[in-house]
């Protein structure tokens, strides 16, 4: 049977970088594919060309036999594709009914009849949503009812979901799963990304697992149990190339405690998270998405607040702490170098000197309100000297360098802020491959030096190679600890996955 | 005044000292099976207060004092006491100092043989709970509490007791200096490499330098009540014992008055919602005997009110090295520990039993 989608050696660079390499990806007509790999594998990539969300820089897409190459997610979904996007798009402040027929109103709307179509619809896909509610007020499961109903009532044949379950709870899920199984007997196709293996072991007709930009395998699910595909996720040849292999490196012992977490809670992201901070070590976590790393450095760094009750204690040096803001934390020693630079790393028109110095201000590291220019200066030039930071002078702007470049100066914005702790948050994603071993062998060398430094990573290879201890957090919570010379890979990623 | 405010606030929101938290066992004190893992060395009834003694390794079961031959794997009644020993502190002059749960400390041996005391500084000895040699004329001694008798420890914790001491006593004049007071339980005592007097604080869970001056916490929020501490012979380390985890459970209760008040004058103490000494054994324990099987291993439901750790400590009081019995181990309420050529002695008193660890 001629697949519906059929993607032929199909290539997507990004400024000379591949996303994914000659990746075969066919989709059967009435079938739930599942789409996994790690972090950064390119499984969004590839589902973004489908979607008409970015476009192949080689190789070719078929629909229906014929050769596609859409623009815009508009006109994937003319050609009856859509995708469901982790966070939905729908508009909050509005209602159910007006969500489902956005853009798709005529000159004159009898708000009357809207609602009677989206109701009858929604019947007819059962799926009990109130058409007059606001999205505002429904739960995740529901918001992915609405975008799903969406989805089939503008005749699409593929739907396409990102990490569908991620914030759903057990109950919702079983719900969507009874979803899939009606949109598939409708005839519907479904693309179906996640990162619980059980999920897609349960509800898919297909696997294909991605790995670096490149496929791996495609089988039937039958062909499939956890550990294959967890191997088929993980194992990488090239990786010795650039990190070095587990237990290469030699352990440093923990110095004193510095930080102790206990029972951090935040919401439903992070739950009664527990660990320790040591100084002169570089403590790794690994988590998948959504497994509560981030929000967790968040909370340490200020950033964001804990549970208004119960939310669980922070001691740093045996000191309770609790703080509003970023810079009372700062001032405590606390820095976060931040996993989305572009956006909260760095005033990007700025030069990389006034990055550096309103750093120091913040941190009361330079005292008074008065801007010395020379001061300025010498402080970014020392900086820009110790972190290799590869500019034509100081005073260029932050958005004219490389991403390692950019990345070293956030570091630098951290590091002159006098920190006891450094939290570094991805801090190699983005960053070109000589950057990645300078910021590593920097990271290094402030653990050297005593300094206690956390590094969240979803790079396994990147964990492997850097931490002296590795903490994989699951679910909003760290569930296993493993010295460098035990773990592997594959324990790490079976951790984060059960 | 602002404190009081924090303090208040604190209490509504369940946060700083009102929060209801527990440290993690990880890093250094990250759980594995050592203890559990072990062969047995010897079964003994409540096995305490390991020493060493001239060459000899003696310690404590209940109201006698035995002595263990580790070659033959059998152990001999040196010495039956009228009431339970508290402690055994040895020196190398043969001297045997020896707490009794009926409020005396007795030396045998020694130049010193023969010394009775019932009270330090005019303080009735009710809770001597360890002691230790600095000299051979001088004794450091921990009280535990004022208010109960060390068998009744459970109470002491419960009633959030803080009456313990720390003292010097000279044993040729029988002076006593008071080196802590108003601590919570000291329970363990060592002189380290640099002479330096260090003193666990069970019911705070800390480790402390005590002396001329305020004492100092050189390890705190330790995850597990510390029991005793001891010198390394070989080393400048040192070696703690702990007996039951902390738990987010107990420490709910410990701020519940009224439910805690009640329970403790309702109920015996063996069911208390409490720390405890040994393995789950009864149904009608609080939160023990449950668990699942998850991933082909059984799991506690719950976590267990008592447990093993020994925990290797370098000469920072920081930890190096720990060994566990776990939730669904046997090996729990390890009390004391000593280390012993390239192993280490554990004695488990919830477990009945002395095993050894090489380390």
């Amino acid at each position: 049977m001629e697949p519906l989608i059929s993607m032929q050696s199909v290539t997507k660079e990004y400024r000379g970088v591949a996303a994914i390499r000659n990746v075969d990806f066919t989709l059967q007509r009435g079938e739930i594919h599942a789409l996994l790999g790690e972090n950064g594998a390119g499984k969004s990539t590839l589902t973004k060309i489908m979607a008409g969300v970015t476009q192949i820089s080689s190789g070719k897409m078929l629909l229906d036999g014929k050769g596609v190459s859409f623009a815009t997610p508009a006109q994937a979904l003319a050609n009856g594709v859509a995708m469901v996007f982790q966070e939905t798009s729908l508009v909050p402040s509005m209602s159910v009914a007006q969500n489902l027929f956005l853009g798709e109103e005529k000159l004159f709307n009898r708000l009357r009849g809207i609602y009677i179509a989206a109701q009858q619809f929604m019947e007819s896909l059962n799926f009990h949503v109130d058409p007059w509610a606001s999205v505002a007020t429904l739960g995740a499961a529901k918001k992915q009812m609405v975008e799903i109903a969406r989805a089939v009532q503008q005749k699409a044949r593929v739907i396409i979901f990102d990490e569908p379950t991620a914030s759903l709870t057990p109950e919702e899920k079983r719900h969507f799963f009874s979803l899939l199984a009606n949109l598939k007997q409708r005839g519907v196709s479904i693309v179906f990304i996640s990162h619980a293996l059980e999920e897609a072991l349960f509800i898919a007709d297909r696997i294909t697992i991605l790995r670096d930009g490149e496929l791996v395998v495609t089988d039937d699910t039958s062909a499939f149990d956890r550990d294959k595909i967890i191997r088929a996720m993980v194992g990488r040849s090239l990786s010795g190339e650039l990190y070095k292999k587990e237990g290469e490196h030699p352990t440093r012992k923990p110095g004193k405690k510095v930080l102790s977490v206990q029972n951090l809670s935040m919401s439903r992201v992070v739950k009664n998270n527990s660990f320790t901070v040591y100084g002169g070590q570089v403590t790794g976590i690994f988590g998948l998405i959504g497994s509560g790393r981030t929000e967790t450095a968040k909370i340490l760094a200020g950033i964001v607040k804990r549970d208004f009750f119960h939310g669980g204690e922070v001691l740093l040096n045996g000191k309770s702490v609790r703080y509003r803001v970023p810079r009372q934390a700062v001032k405590d020693g606390i820095v976060y170098v931040t996993e989305d630079r572009k956006i909260e790393g760095f005033f990007e028109t700025m030069s990389i000197a006034e990055n550096i110095y309103q750093a120091a201000k913040a941190a009361d590291v330079v005292p008074g309100t008065i801007v010395r220019m020379s001061e300025m200066k010498e402080l970014a030039d020392h900086w820009t000297k110790a972190l290799n930071i590869k500019a034509i002078d100081s005073n260029a702007r932050v958005i004219e360098l490389s991403g390692g470049n950019q990345q070293k100066v956030v570091i630098a914005k951290s590091l002159v802020q006098k920190p006891e702790v450094i939290i570094f948050d991805e801090p190699t994603r983005g960053v070109d491959v000589g950057a990645i071993s300078e910021i590593h062998q920097l990271i290094n060398k402030l653990a050297d030096e005593s300094f206690a430094i956390v590094v969240i990573s979803s790079y396994l290879p990147e964990i492997l190679s850097i931490s002296d201890r590795i903490l994989v957090s699951q679910a909003g919570r760290i569930v296993e600890e493993f010295s460098p010379q035990e773990a592997t890979e594959e324990r790490i990623m079976y951790a984060a996955v059960h | 005044m602002l404190a009081a405010v924090t303090r208040m606030i604190d209490r509504f929101r369940g946060s700083g000292e009102a929060a209801v938290t527990v440290p993690p066992m990880d890093g250094s004190l990250r759980p594995n099976f050592r203890i559990e893992n072990v062969p047995l060395l010897l079964p003994a009834e409540a096995p305490d207060n390991l020493v060493a003694d001239a060459g000899k390794i003696l310690f404590s079961s209940r109201h006698r004092i035995m002595e263990f031959d580790r070659q033959g794997g059998s152990a001999a009644e040196r010495q039956s006491l009228a009431s339970e020993v508290t402690f055994l502190a040895a020196h190398a002059t043969g001297a045997l100092a020896v707490g009794l749960a009926e409020g005396e400390i007795l030396i045998r041996g020694g130049p010193h043989d023969g010394v009775t005391m019932a009270d330090i500084g005019g303080r009735k000895i009710l809770c001597a709970t360890a002691a230790t040699f600095a000299d051979a004329d001088t004794l450091l001694v921990c009280l535990g509490s004022q208010q109960f008798p060390a068998v009744d420890w459970k109470r002491d914790l419960m009633s959030k007791n803080a009456s313990g001491s720390v003292w010097r006593i000279d044993l040729k004049t029988k002076a006593a200096t008071c080196l802590a007071d108003r601590l919570a339980y000291p329970y363990g005592i060592v002189v380290d490499a640099r002479g330096q007097v260090i003193v666990s604080e069970s019911w705070r869970h800390r480790i402390l330098l005590v002396g001329e001056k305020t004492p100092q916490t050189l390890f705190g929020d330790l995850p597990a009540y510390p029991a005793r501490l001891v010198a390394d012979p070989q080393s400048d380390e040192i070696w703690l014992s702990a007996f039951a985890p902390r738990l987010q459970l107990v420490e709910f209760v410990l701020r519940e008055d009224e439910y805690r008040t009640r329970m403790m004058r309702e109920l015996d103490p063996e069911w208390w919602i409490a720390p405890s000494l040994h393995h789950p054994a009864s149904f009608l324990e609080p939160l023990q005997g449950g668990g699942l099987k998850q991933l082909g291993e059984l799991k506690p439901w719950a976590p267990s009110r008592s447990y093993g750790l020994v925990v290797r400590l370098d000469a920072e009081c920081q930890p190096i090295e720990s060994f566990h019995s776990r939730a669904n181990g046997t090996r729990h309420g390890v009390t004391s520990c000593l280390p012993d050529g390239d192993s280490v002695i554990i004695a488990s008193k919830g477990g009945n039993a002395l095993i050894a660890v090489e380390r």
